[in-house]
């Protein structure tokens, strides 16, 4: 009894959420572009979530030149699903109206070419990738192991072994996938304009500054504090308080 | 030989010793405005006395010979001196050069010395001199607006050369200039000196302005204005009169200095100091202004950031505006238009922004903030200008992915990056869920398969063992298949010959798994004997043949349905009899 009234409030939680989203759409059609958002931020309120929901709130925020929240909201979709297309675009636009301009530097080497790999599918689709090697590896057992044919036999044989490899390798990429997300820490600079120092304490220098919109990389907090990275390698200290992280 | 050598050096030096050359001055230290006496004197009558070229001083005075030759307790002494009285022309640290004379073929020549000469004092008047001189009538005044400024504040100084009716003025020739160390300052030229008349110290005096500057301190605390030094040709009366009755006059020459002036500077309050705040002070009015606000990519458009008012315009930096990246900004075009009149300077400063939007769309540039002290009400104000919209009308999107030619006549769709409208459709998750990988669920369906194996492995086993067990298979199909016919019979319960022909089988089959015979060795006797060597006790065994001869009879002799539910029951309790006994 007590499980459907579980399910019966999801149920019931999951529609709301949905007329919130479908009521954010229509206020955005219609040009209301702080009503659609405050109705796509009531969504995210129900602990609900989904790449198209942070894609539109991001446009809304674009819309409101509120380019940091934009640029922050397209990056959210973007984690969620990094291969979206239209968040990549709609991205672009928006960084066009940030005011600092940091090059990216390309990386290169062997780590770059297996981090293009492995980056083909999120680390969730390598675990999938990985169960179904683990059953097609019974599969291959089970044919080598009941078929009488010898020829047949050799073949599912080899097959086992070939299927055991791929089930390695796609572990190994989930694995990699997991710590390089967990590692990778991007935020997005909200501060109006954020002092970037070498030392974290006010006294120290300032590098340099910078503004709403930037995408930096967290690499280590400490007190107030976080150490970011600029997408061009540059590395100083930053007020924790500037910058928002995408995966908070 | 040690000795003869010693005796030889003594010679010499008593030989040396004999000769002295040597400059003597008054003294080392001396104000600019005092004077010097150096004496270069000898104790033999030489010849061809070189003077020094005395770099950095004026002779007043000099040269001026003395001899003089003593005879004291039969000793003879023998002095001669030339004297040279001089004036230091500028400051810091002077060299007397050397002096030459010859004397027996010989060349001598005096030390140099160093002479420091600093900045002009105050000499002390003399009480018994009763004739009108130069220092009582003569005075040079600097006259500061204001001794406590703050910083970036302006003040003026204002020098004045006070000098009395008795005295006339031949000419002036500046020594030091004043040096404003920690201050910014501007000349205020004046084109032509006017005498004019006025108090000072309770007498009339004329005087004329010499100098006119504006000062803006630039830093706080106690600061030094270092004098300005003037040498004054001054006609000075002798009390005596000529032939005709005019008054003689004498031209002398006179250094005055205004004395260091020490002013206090006091610091901006850091309370409410805006953070933008660049060191602006006076009153000001700031705007940022366009040239036009719509336009088309590649045109450009300037942008003008100006400051009106008064204050030190000069000495603050304009705020630099922030535009999107898409919008490209170059340097800025500085122009001042400053006056500076005596209460400070004013006017107008601007910078000008030449900005080309890059590619198509609607850009902001956030509202500028200028931050100033008003000295009025000694408060921090703050001017935000407007939040500045620009929009470009056409021009490349985002990326230049533009046809290189344009076909004529039609309307080229796509390749063209826009703005993308929002989702509508969309699956809702729930936020921080757990991910699958790492979970117990995603380890249990990756071990799964792997425990499969040995189970596999040990039913393929079960199974080749099964199959080689031909005995034991036949007992089981035996055996299924008096439960089959059981059931059928059970089923049948209402048709008669049919229940009886699946009564009779299931116990056939029963029987042929149980006691592992053949159909062929089926006979009521063999049946019993193989029974009762099983131990099953003789009544069952006499059950079990009656109700089978009973199946036969009763397949054609009439029975009710009460009957053929009896022998159901019966077949089913000796079955399970004979089950538990065998």
């Amino acid at each position: 009894m007590k499980n459907i009234l579980y399910i019966l409030l999801l149920i019931t939680q999951i529609a709301f959420a949905q007329d919130g989203f479908k009521k954010g759409n229509d206020l955005y059609q219609n040009a209301k572009y702080a009503d659609a958002a405050k109705a796509y931020e009531a969504v995210l309120e129900a602990n609900q979530e989904s790449t198209e929901l942070y894609f539109n709130l991001g446009n809304c925020y674009y819309k409101m030149h509120q380019t940091a929240n934009a640029i922050y909201h397209y990056e959210k979709a973007l984690v969620l699903d990094p291969n979206n297309k239209e968040a990549l675009n709609n991205l672009k636009f928006a960084q066009k109206q940030t005011i600092d301009e940091i090059k990216v530097v390309p990386k290169v080497g062997f780590a770059k070419l297996l981090r293009d790999f492995t980056g083909i599918y999120p680390f969730e689709t390598w675990a999938w990738i990985t169960i179904s090697f683990a059953f097609l590896f019974l599969l291959f057992f089970m044919g080598y192991y009941f078929y009488q044919t010898v020829t047949i036999k050799r073949v599912f044989f080899v097959g086992m072994f070939v299927v055991l490899l791929f089930l390695l390798m796609s572990i190994s990429a989930a694995f990699f996938e997991k710590s390089h997300f967990d590692n990778e820490r991007p935020a997005i600079v909200f501060a109006e304009s954020a002092d970037v120092r070498s030392e974290p304490q006010n006294a120290s220098a300032t590098t340099f500054v910078l503004h709403p919109g930037t995408k930096v990389y967290v690499e280590e907090t400490l007190g107030n504090w976080k150490k970011i990275q600029l997408t061009d390698g540059t590395e100083g200290w930053i007020d924790k308080q500037a910058i928002k992280e995408v995966k908070d | 030989m040690k000795r003869y050598l010693i005796i030889f050096l003594l010679c010499f030096q008593g030989l040396l010793a004999q000769v002295q050359f040597e400059a003597r001055v008054s003294k080392t230290t001396l104000g600019l405005n005092e004077r010097l006496r150096v004496d270069f004197v000898m104790n033999i009558d030489g010849d061809n006395f070189v003077q020094p070229s005395f770099d950095g001083f004026r002779i007043i005075a000099g040269p001026s010979q003395q001899v003089s030759q003593s005879w004291i307790n039969g000793r003879t002494s023998f002095e001669k001196s030339y004297s040279y009285f001089l004036l230091p022309n500028q400051k810091g640290n002077l060299v007397i050069k050397q002096a030459m004379i010859e004397y027996d073929g010989k060349i001598y020549k005096t030390q140099p010395v160093r002479i420091n000469v600093t900045a002009a004092t105050e000499q002390p008047r003399d009480p018994n001199d009763t004739q009108i001189s130069a220092d009582d009538n003569l005075y040079l005044v600097a006259d500061i607006s204001n001794t406590n400024p703050y910083i970036n504040q302006p003040i003026t100084v204002v020098y004045k050369l006070y000098f009395s009716n008795y005295i006339g003025i031949t000419g002036f020739k500046e020594l030091a200039k004043p040096k404003y160390n920690d201050f910014w300052n501007q000349n205020i030229d004046i084109k032509e000196l006017v005498p004019e008349v006025g108090m000072f110290k309770g007498e009339q005096y004329r005087y004329v302005v010499l100098r006119k500057t504006v000062l803006y301190p630039q830093k706080s605390g106690k600061l030094m204005i270092e004098p300005l030094s003037l040498d004054i040709g001054v006609r000075l009366p002798t009390g005596r009169r000529d032939y005709f009755g005019r008054v003689e006059t004498v031209d002398d020459n006179k250094r005055v200095s205004a004395g260091s002036k020490m002013i206090k500077v006091k610091a901006l309050p850091e309370t409410g100091k805006p953070v933008d705040f660049t060191g602006a002070v006076g009153k000001f009015d700031f705007s940022a202004v366009p040239s036009k606000t719509t336009l088309k990519s590649g045109e450009s458009l300037d942008l003008v950031l100006s400051v009106v008012g008064t204050g030190n315009l000069k000495l603050f930096t304009l705020p630099k505006p922030e535009v999107p990246n898409a919008l490209e900004m170059y340097d800025p075009v500085h122009d001042e238009k400053v006056n500076t009149p005596l209460s400070g300077m004013t006017g107008k400063i601007s910078d000008s922004y030449t900005i080309i939007p890059q590619y198509k769309g609607d850009y902001v540039i956030k509202p500028m903030h200028f931050s100033y002290f008003d000295l009025g009400t000694g408060t921090y104000r703050t001017i935000s200008s407007k939040e500045i919209k620009i929009s470009v009308l056409d021009g490349p999107a985002q990326t230049a992915n533009t046809p290189a030619v344009a076909s004529s006549g039609k309307n080229r769709i796509g390749g063209i990056e826009q703005f993308q409208f929002i989702d509508l459709q969309t699956e809702l998750t729930t936020r921080n869920k757990p991910p699958f990988f790492g979970s117990n669920k995603f380890y249990g369906l990756l071990f799964l398969p792997f425990l499969l194996l040995p189970i596999i492995v040990l039913f393929k086993k079960k199974k080749e063992a099964i199959d080689s067990d031909v005995f034991g298979n036949r007992i089981k199909m035996n055996n299924r298949l008096a439960k089959k016919y059981l059931s059928e019979a059970k089923k049948q319960i209402n048709n008669k010959e049919p229940f009886y022909v699946a009564l009779e089988k299931a116990m056939h089959n029963f029987l042929k798994a149980k006691l592992h015979i053949e159909t062929s060795e089926m006979s009521k006797d063999n049946i019993r004997e193989l029974l009762l060597s099983r131990k099953v006790s003789p009544e069952s065994v006499d059950h079990f043949i009656a109700l089978t001869e009973n199946c036969e009879i009763a397949r054609y002799a009439p029975s009710s349905s009460a009957t053929i539910q009896h022998d159901f029951d019966k077949a089913v309790s000796i079955i399970s009899e004979l089950e538990k006994q065998i």
